[in-house]
C-alpha cells in the first residue's frame, strides 16, 4: 500500500495546480428511503433493541396469561359456591376476555417508552449522532426517519404481542366463555387502541428524548410521566376524592387519558375508573390528549435538533 | 475547498471563534494548529454543520454542509470525540454509514482493508483500543471516498506505525487533488504533513502561510560550531561584527584554546564562519546553521494566547502552593485518549 502512495505521491507535484478531485460516488445521492434503511440498520444492529422488543412481547403475553390463569381460578371457586353454571354465565357479559388480551400494555409502555427514548439519547450519549449527522444533515429528516422507524416497530411488536397473548389464553378463555368478541366494536376498538395508544407513547418518549438528549434525564421524566404521576396521584384521587383540582389533573395524564380507548368496554369500568370518584375522558377524546401531548413533545425536540449544536 | 467568512462562534459571553476568514486549497495538506480551546474543534465542527455560527458563513465545495446532496462525498470528517456507538461492529457503523448514501458494500470492505481493521471488523466497538477506534473514525472518513477531509487529531492513540502511516494518507490523499485539512497536537508530525498552516489563537487566526514561511517568523538564528580554538575563532567572529557565545549564553571569549568548545554565533551566516575559519586557520569540528523548529515557532507565536497560563515566568510567580501551581497538565494525546475512553464508557 505504501508503494502505491508513493508512486501516485512522485506523480503529483503539491505546488502545481490539481484537476478538481470528485468522489467516484459523487452520483450517490441521499434520499429518505436510504435514510429509513439506515435508521433502520441502525436499531437492529443494537442487542438492546433485540431485548426490549422481546421483552415486550413476552410481557404482554405473559401477563395475558398470568391474568387468565387467575381468572380461570376466581370463576372456578364462584361456580363451586353459587352452584351450576351462574358465575361462567355473568363473566361472560363482562368483556373480561378482551380485557385480559390488551392488559400487558400496562408492562410494555414501559419497554416501549424506554426502547423509543433511547432510539435518539444514545447517538447523543455515544457521540454517534456526530457521524449520524455527518451523513445526513438535514437534521429533521433524521429525526423524522427515527420517528417512521420507531412507529413501524411498535405497530409490529405490539400485533404480534396481542396475537400472542390472545392465542396463549385461548384455551382458558374459551372454557369460560369469555373470548374476545370481535362483532364487538368497542374489543376492537380496544385492540387496535392498544396499538395506537404504545404508538403514542413512542412519539412522546421520542419528542421527550430528543428534546432532553440524555438517557437517564429523558427514560426518568418519561416513566414519572406515565408510571410515578398516574400512581401518586391516583392515590390522592382515591383516598381524598374531594380535592377536584387533583381529579382533573389526574383524568389529563397522558397514560390516563390515553388508555381510555383500550380499557372503556361496554358492561365493564376500565380498572382505574370504576373505583374513582373521577370522570375519565371518553376513549377518543383521551386519545386525543395523549396525541396532543406526544405531538408537543416531538415538536420540542425538532425545535431543540434543528436550533442545538450537535 | 473550505471557505470560511467571518466566522464567528460565542458560548454565552465567550468569542470562541472570533470572525475569521480562510481558505483551505485542494492539493495540499494544510495544517490547523493552535493551543486547547483556541476554538480548532469547534471551527471544524461548524465546517460540518454540527454547529450552527454566530456569525458569518462557512462553505465547502461551494455550499454549506448541509446542502450539498451527497455529503458524505464531500466531505468526510474524523471529529475530536469519538462518534461510533459501542454496541455495534466496526462493520455495521460502516454499514449503517454507508446506506444513507447507498454506497456499494464493497466500499466498506475497501476502507476496512485500507485502515487494517479486518480482523476486528465484526467484534463490537466498545471493546475497541483508542488506536483502533481511530482507525474506525478514519475508515468512517473515507467511506465516502470524499474530496476533502476534516482530520481533527488524527494521530491520537497510534503507535508510530499508525502515525507514519496517517502522515502518508494524508500526503497521498492530497497529492491526488484532494483538500486536507488536518489538526494535531503533534508539530514534529505536522511539521513532516503539511503543505500550509492555519494558526488560531483565542478564537483569531495568528498566521496563514506555507510551513517554510511560519518556520522563518521563528526568531531563533544561528551558527552552532565545534572547534578545538574557541578563542581564536570568537575574536575572528567579533571582529566581523558577529557574535559568539557559549551554549550556555556567556560570551565566548574566555573560552580556553586546545579543548573542542561548543559555540553559537550570530549575526553571521554558515558559509561566513566558514571562510572566517580557514583565513584564521581555526579548525571546524562542526558547523551547522540553526533556527527555530515549527514547534519553536508556534511556541513563539501563541505564547500571548494560551487560553490557560501554566504558570507564571520563575520569579514572578506568585506565592502558590505546588498543587494548584501544577494542576494544569497540558493535553498530551495520552490525556486527551482517557478522556475519549470515559466518554466512551458513558
Amino acid at each position: 500500500m505504501s508503494a502505491v502512495m508513493t508512486d501516485a505521491l512522485d506523480g503529483a507535484s503539491v505546488n502545481s495546480p490539481v484537476a478538481k478531485y470528485v468522489s467516484r460516488f459523487a452520483d450517490h445521492k441521499i434520499g429518505f428511503g436510504k435514510q429509513l434503511r439506515s435508521e433502520w440498520l441502525k436499531m437492529w444492529t443494537l442487542r438492546s433493541t433485540w431485548w426490549m422488543m422481546g421483552a415486550t412481547v413476552v410481557l404482554m403475553a405473559g401477563l395475558s396469561l398470568l391474568f387468565a390463569g387467575v381468572m380461570d381460578l376466581v370463576v372456578n371457586e364462584m361456580r363451586g359456591m353459587g352452584g351450576g353454571g351462574a358465575g361462567a354465565a355473568d363473566i361472560s357479559e363482562m368483556s373480561v376476555g378482551i380485557v385480559i388480551v390488551v392488559l400487558g400494555y400496562q408492562l410494555a409502555q414501559l419497554t416501549v417508552a424506554v426502547f423509543a427514548t433511547l432510539t435518539i439519547t444514545n447517538e447523543y450519549s455515544s457521540g454517534m449522532i456526530r457521524a449520524t449527522l455527518s451523513a445526513t444533515p438535514r437534521r429533521l429528516r433524521t429525526l423524522l426517519a427515527k420517528l417512521v422507524v420507531v412507529t413501524l416497530t411498535t405497530i409490529v411488536v405490539t400485533l404480534v404481542g396481542l396475537t400472542l397473548a390472545w392465542a396463549v389464553t385461548y384455551p382458558l378463555m374459551s372454557s369460560n366463555h369469555t373470548l374476545v368478541d370481535f362483532s364487538q366494536w368497542d374489543q376492537v376498538r380496544s385492540l387496535l387502541g392498544t396499538v395506537l395508544y404504545l404508538v403514542m407513547i413512542a412519539w412522546m418518549a421520542l419528542g421527550i428524548g430528543t428534546l432532553m438528549r440524555g438517557s437517564a434525564g429523558a427514560i426518568s421524566t418519561v416513566m414519572g410521566l406515565i408510571l410515578v404521576a398516574p400512581m401518586i396521584l391516583g392515590m390522592i384521587v382515591m383516598f381524598a376524592p374531594n380535592i377536584g383540582w387533583v381529579g382533573q389533573i389526574y383524568r389529563f395524564l397522558p397514560s390516563e387519558a390515553g388508555q381510555q380507548i383500550v380499557m372503556q368496554l361496554d358492561g365493564m369500568m376500565g380498572p382505574d375508573s370504576g373505583a374513582m370518584s373521577v370522570e375519565m375522558l371518553s376513549p377518543w377524546v383521551g386519545f386525543a390528549v395523549l396525541a396532543a401531548y406526544a405531538v408537543a413533545a416531538l415538536a420540542a425536540g425538532a425545535w431543540s435538533m434543528k436550533r442545538r449544536d450537535a | 475547498m473550505i471557505e470560511a467568512r467571518n466566522l464567528t462562534k460565542k458560548y454565552g459571553d465567550k468569542l470562541a471563534v472570533d470572525h475569521i476568514n480562510f481558505k483551505v486549497n485542494p492539493g495540499m495538506v494544510t495544517g490547523f494548529l493552535g493551543p486547547n480551546g483556541a476554538g480548532k474543534s469547534t471551527t471544524m465542527r461548524m465546517i460540518m454543520g454540527l454547529d450552527r455560527p454566530t456569525d458569518g458563513t462557512v462553505y465547502v465545495n461551494g455550499l454549506p454542509y448541509a446542502k450539498h446532496v451527497s455529503p458524505m462525498t464531500e466531505v468526510g470528517a474524523l471529529l475530536e470525540a469519538r462518534a461510533i456507538h459501542p454496541g455495534r461492529s466496526a462493520y455495521q457503523h460502516l454499514k449503517v454509514l454507508a446506506a444513507t448514501h447507498s454506497l456499494p458494500t464493497s466500499r466498506i470492505d475497501e476502507v476496512i482493508a485500507l485502515t487494517g481493521l479486518e480482523s476486528v471488523a465484526d467484534k463490537r466497538v466498545g471493546g475497541f483500543s483508542l488506536g483502533m477506534g481511530q482507525r474506525l473514525g478514519i475508515a468512517s472518513a473515507l467511506l465516502g471516498n470524499p474530496s476533502t477531509l476534516i482530520l481533527d487529531e488524527p494521530v491520537n492513540g497510534l503507535d508510530p506505525e499508525g502515525v507514519a502511516w496517517v502522515r502518508n494518507l494524508c500526503r497521498y490523499l492530497a497529492g491526488q487533488g484532494r483538500t486536507v485539512f488536518l489538526s494535531s497536537h503533534l508539530m514534529s508530525e505536522m511539521a513532516q504533513t503539511a503543505d500550509h498552516l492555519i494558526v488560531i489563537g483565542r478564537g483569531k487566526i495568528l498566521a496563514d502561510m506555507s510551513v517554510e514561511q511560519f518556520v522563518e517568523t521563528g526568531t531563533k538564528r544561528y551558527v552552532r560550531v565545534a572547534t578545538p580554538n574557541a578563542a581564536a575563532l570568537a575574536q575572528a567572529v567579533t571582529n566581523a561584527g558577529g557574535r559568539a557565545v557559549t551554549p550556555g549564553g556567556t560570551p565566548a571569549g574566555s573560552a580556553v584554546d586546545g579543548a573542542v568548545a561548543h559555540l553559537e554565533v550570530s549575526g553571521l551566516d554558515a558559509p561566513a564562519v566558514g571562510e572566517l575559519a580557514l583565513t584564521n586557520g581555526v579548525v571546524l569540528h562542526e558547523l551547522t546553521p540553526i533556527s527555530s523548529t515549527l514547534e519553536e515557532a508556534y511556541m513563539e507565536m501563541t505564547a500571548d494566547s494560551l487560553e490557560y497560563q501554566t504558570l507564571a515566568p520563575l520569579g514572578q510567580a506568585p506565592a502558590v502552593d505546588a498543587d494548584t501551581a501544577f494542576a494544569y497538565a497540558p493535553a498530551t494525546p495520552a490525556a486527551s485518549s482517557a478522556d475519549v475512553e470515559k466518554e466512551a464508557q458513558a
